[in-house]
């Protein structure tokens, strides 16, 4: 019977590939869970919350939707992990609401629930009944401030730029492109802004399409790197010399910066977010009072520091405050 | 002798006159006129690719033809499309029988003719009524298939073409049309069908027969008519033709 | 038809087969008995399996929660049912989810009652299907072709109408629904169950499903016995809209906002739901419990290895490996 030898052999797969979580007996047990995996920002971010928890002595276990669009199956997998035994709940919503009932149980069982990278809407969650303990996460307004700040620099004043922001409406690209703008408000003309859906050929696309449009571009700014990448190709393709910045600091867009392709990235750190999320849950549990908003660090990468972030990637190039460490102590 | 004789459309069931039909430049047949007449067995005949299915096709609202009239018991434009052909009274065995794979025998001998229950504004199969109707079909035609549940895709060819014979006279239709109804059949089967057109007939059912079997159709019919690379080329009566004849009618060395 | 005083030997000779049922043995070693049933074969496996290696699956609340994560692929999987039984394929079917989403949002947003926002996404999503089967009918274009295109333009006019932004739908009538039960189950899978039950009715007990199964399987034929096949097909991708409609409420209701992001797994998942559920996708062959079921198999797939806690790198290749599993499966059929 086919079917059986299916079943059993599917039963051995399983067998193999569950890895019951390794902890010392009274250690915190974690559940998190982070947005679609099939992104390395978040294979970064369930890095750092594995290797920090190792290092905390915390049991952790991380899950993630099937994709970005996955809102209703991120829902599904923390139902089902709010009726296990976790001590801390680490989560990263695909979006502010689709979490929400999926955190009553949550709070109803008292278990702190730490917030990261994205937000959950605080109405909704009140009138559902809980308030997360605690938010860490960058400051895309910030971050793409840093951008501008940096763009300021590179290109004479009055310099047409052109922005490649994320899929439309996508908060986070939103911001980035928000913080963007106000830095360099006033001091350089935006010729345009296009959209490239994250993608690093649409990205390819249209920075060909905007440089045969706008000869006299000074620079781009793209919300992350991968489209930063995407854009630095069709600069270099048409041989002129147009400073392109990204966001994110992932290790491509890092090497690109230290070999002289990239003008400049700001580094964001899934890697410390996903940890100092273990770091809160930690505390949490031992009955600490967290601060309702931890800010993760943001930094500027350009040629001077881009080959000691490579060095230390995923962690930062150096110290960062860290306050939920201080609170350990 | 073999002129077509224009209609004399009073006693006839159903007649056409100037009737074509093109499939893009594939041209099936053109200006036909044609007629069978009531209460008579009416046979078709023709090399393979004359036109005879297709006009059929016609006839019975499956095609819309591109030119031409068709008159079905004394109405003219009777309807344009199968399901208007069925509900006027004609059943058709067509030559690909029409039969759907996935579904029962006695889902496919109700098809489109299904019985149902009313409840409220709702209407209900009445799939119990319909199975028993469809043994007392297959039975009064001494058709033998494993089961009335069975997926008509696991009948032999022969059982698939009683089946639609079964569907096409089971329903008390005024007309009943076949397009090579026996082109699968044993010996036996070919017999039993025979009779069956026979009964129809004394019914004062009519019947239209398209086959390549000259001498069935001798045996059978009351009207010949003969089709030859999409133009009706000759009609006779069966009793005062010979199987020569025919055959010369066919190949058009007459 | 002379004389049926003569009919009752052979009416018993042609309808005595079907009365006897083959033993209990020969039907366990029939490859096409676990063809037909490989669904819930497979959903007892896994119930059996998780049950085994982490007790919590069984839990009353785990089997709750499955239930209500399942709803929305359920229905969804019943609208990809009636258009895969005519041997189409709705690819359209989570973008329209997205867009009755949106309109729900937005027309909630602009100060009408919940209920007509329900109403219109309905109304919405139905519309799709309706455009759909119209112009695969009336055109003559692939029913692939038709429904991809549909798919890029409803994202788009979703973007456009949202302006990108999710909405945010407070409504305490969604937050019952999504949350509130009757019995042991939750609002959201009383509505399944209903459409479970509709939808069976309307394939098994009305002339719609005969005409449906039919047109599905040979439509030239179905057409030449007086079928019109164009309407049922155009029937079939509207049932597969309303579906989408129904499918962007509970969603609404589950995640509290309506949001202009597409969730294609919704979409491969309904299409798998409805392979593991035994339905033909040359058409013809369709039953509603087999994609039920397999829309619950898949849930339970999810929800046990996130209780195994199988990294989610593993969940896409174990969906994948039970649907090309089935499919082989299948090749038993009857
Ligand atoms: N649906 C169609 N599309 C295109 N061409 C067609 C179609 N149906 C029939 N034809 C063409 O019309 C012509 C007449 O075909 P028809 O089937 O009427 O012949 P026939 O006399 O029934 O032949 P046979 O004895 O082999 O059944 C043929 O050349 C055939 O190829
Ligand atoms: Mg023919």
């Amino acid at each position: 019977m086919r079917i059986f030898n299916g079943l059993t052999l599917g039963a051995g797969l399983l067998a193999t590939i569950v890895s019951i979580p390794a902890h010392a007996e009274d250690a915190a047990k974690v559940a998190a869970i982070v947005k679609g995996l099939d992104n390395p920002f978040f294979q970064t971010m369930q890095k750092g919350i594995e290797e920090q928890a190792k290092a905390d002595g915390v049991g952790v276990t991380v899950q993630a939707a099937a994709n970005m669009g996955d809102a209703t199956g991120q829902a599904d997998r923390l139902t089902a992990m709010a009726l296990q035994d976790f001590d801390c709940y680490l989560v990263n919503p695909i979006s502010v609401s689709n979490l929400v009932q999926a955190l009553v149980p949550v709070a109803q069982k008292k278990k702190p629930i730490v917030n990261i990278d994205s937000t959950i809407d605080a109405e909704q969650a009140k009138a559902a009944g809980f308030a997360v303990s605690t938010y860490i996460g960058t400051d895309n307004v910030a971050a793409g401030a840093l951008a501008g700040e940096e763009m300021l620099k590179l290109v004479p004043k009055g310099g047409k730029v052109a922005l490649v922001a994320g899929i439309v409406g996508d908060v986070g690209s939103n911001a980035r492109i928000k913080g963007f703008k106000q830095a360099v408000e006033g001091k350089l003309e935006v010729v345009v802004m296009v959209s490239a859906d994250w993608d690093r050929e649409k990205a390819l696309t249209a920075a060909t399409d905007i440089l045969a449009a706008h000869p006299d571009l000074a620079g781009f700014f793209a919300a992350n790197d991968i489209m930063a990448l995407g854009v630095e190709r069709a600069v270099q393709t048409s041989g002129k010399d147009v400073k392109v910045i990204g966001l994110d600091g992932i290790v491509d867009a890092l090497k690109s910066v230290a070999a002289g392709e990239l003008s400049a990235t700001v580094a964001q750190y899934p890697y410390v977010v996903g940890a100092m999320g273990v770091e809160a849950c930690k505390a949490a549990v031992k009955g600490k009072q967290l601060p309702a908003y931890v800010p993760a660090p943001v930094l500027l990468i350009n040629k001077d520091n881009a080959e000691a972030s490579l060095k230390n990637f995923p962690r930062p190039g150096g110290e960062y405050p860290d306050p939920l460490r201080e609170m350990l102590k | 002798m073999s002129a077509v004789s224009p209609s004399s459309a009073s006693d006839a069931i159903i007649a056409c006159d100037g009737l074509s039909k093109h499939f893009g430049g594939v041209r099936a047949f053109t200006d036909v006129a044609f007629q069978a007449r009531r209460g008579e067995v009416t046979a078709v005949i023709g090399d393979n690719g004359a036109g005879k299915s297709t006009l059929i096709r016609c006839l019975v609202g499956v095609h819309v033809p591109d030119a031409g009239s068709i008159v079905f018991d004394g109405r003219e434009h009777p309807f344009s499309n199968p399901d208007g052909a069925r509900k006027a009274g004609i059943e058709t065995v067509h030559q690909n029988l029409a039969l759907i794979d996935e579904l029962t025998v006695a889902q496919n001998l109700f098809l489109n003719r299904e019985l149902v229950r009313r409840i409220g504004p709702f209407a209900f199969l009445d799939r119990k009524a319909m199975k028993r109707e469809a043994r007392s079909m297959l039975s009064r035609l001494s058709i033998n298939v494993p089961s009335i549940n069975q997926r008509v895709r696991r009948l032999s060819g022969g059982q698939r073409q009683a089946i639609s014979i079964c569907r096409a006279v089971g329903s008390g239709a005024k007309l009943v049309v076949m397009d090579e109804p026996t082109a699968a059949l044993g010996v036996q089967e070919t017999a039993n069908v025979e009779a069956l057109i026979r009964r129809l007939r004394e019914q004062s059912v009519s019947v239209i027969l398209v086959s390549h079997n000259f001498d069935q159709v001798r045996r059978l019919s009351d009207q010949i008519w003969v089709m030859r690379a999409g133009k009706m080329a000759a009609t006779v009566r069966a009793s005062e033709t010979s199987g020569n004849e025919l055959v010369a009618l066919v190949t058009g060395a007459a | 038809m002379s004389n049926p005083t003569n009919n009752a030997p052979a009416a018993h000779s042609a309808g005595a087969p079907e009365e006897s049922r083959p033993s209990l043995s020969a039907l366990l070693l029939d490859p096409s008995f676990w063809a037909d049933w490989a669904s819930v074969v497979g959903l007892v496996g896994l119930v059996i399996i998780f049950g085994i290696a982490q007790p919590v699956f069984l839990s009353v609340a785990n089997l709750q929660a499955l239930l209500l994560a399942s709803a929305i692929l359920v229905v969804l999987s019943i609208g990809q049912t009636f258009v895969v039984a005519t041997s189409g394929i709705d690819l359209s079917l989570a973008a329209a989810v997205m867009f009755g989403a949106i309109v729900l949002g937005l027309v909630n947003a602009a100060g009408y009652g919940i209920l007509i926002a329900c109403v219109l996404a309905v109304l919405a999503t139905s519309a799709i299907g309706f455009l759909n089967g119209l112009i695969i009918t009336v055109g003559k274009i692939p029913d692939f072709v038709v429904t991809l295109g549909t798919l890029s333009a409803i994202t788009g006019l979703g973007l456009i109408l949202s302006g990108g932004e999710p909405t945010m739908v407070g409504s305490t009538f969604l937050l019952k629904l999504a949350s509130g039960s009757f019995g042991p189950f939750g609002y959201p899978v009383w509505v399944a169950i209903s459409a479970v039950i509709v939808a069976h009715i309307a394939l098994y007990h009305t002339r719609f499903g005969v005409h449906l199964l039919a047109t599905g399987g040979q439509t030239e034929s179905a057409g030449a016995l007086g079928i019109r096949t164009n309407r049922v097909k155009i029937a079939a991708y509207t049932i597969s809209g309303f579906c989408a409609g129904i499918a962007a409420i509970l969603l609404v209701a589950r995640i509290g906002s309506a949001e202009p992001l597409i969730n294609t797994s919704l979409l491969l998942n309904s299409v798998a739901a409805v392979v593991l559920g035994g339905v033909s996708l040359f058409g013809g062959r369709a039953s509603i419990l087999g994609p039920a079921i397999g829309a619950l198999m898949l849930t339970a797939l999810v929800n046990g290895l996130t209780l195994l806690s199988v990294s989610a790198f593993y969940q896409p290749l174990a969906v994948g490996a039970i649907v090309v599993l089935a499919a082989l499966i299948m090749r038993y059929q009857k």
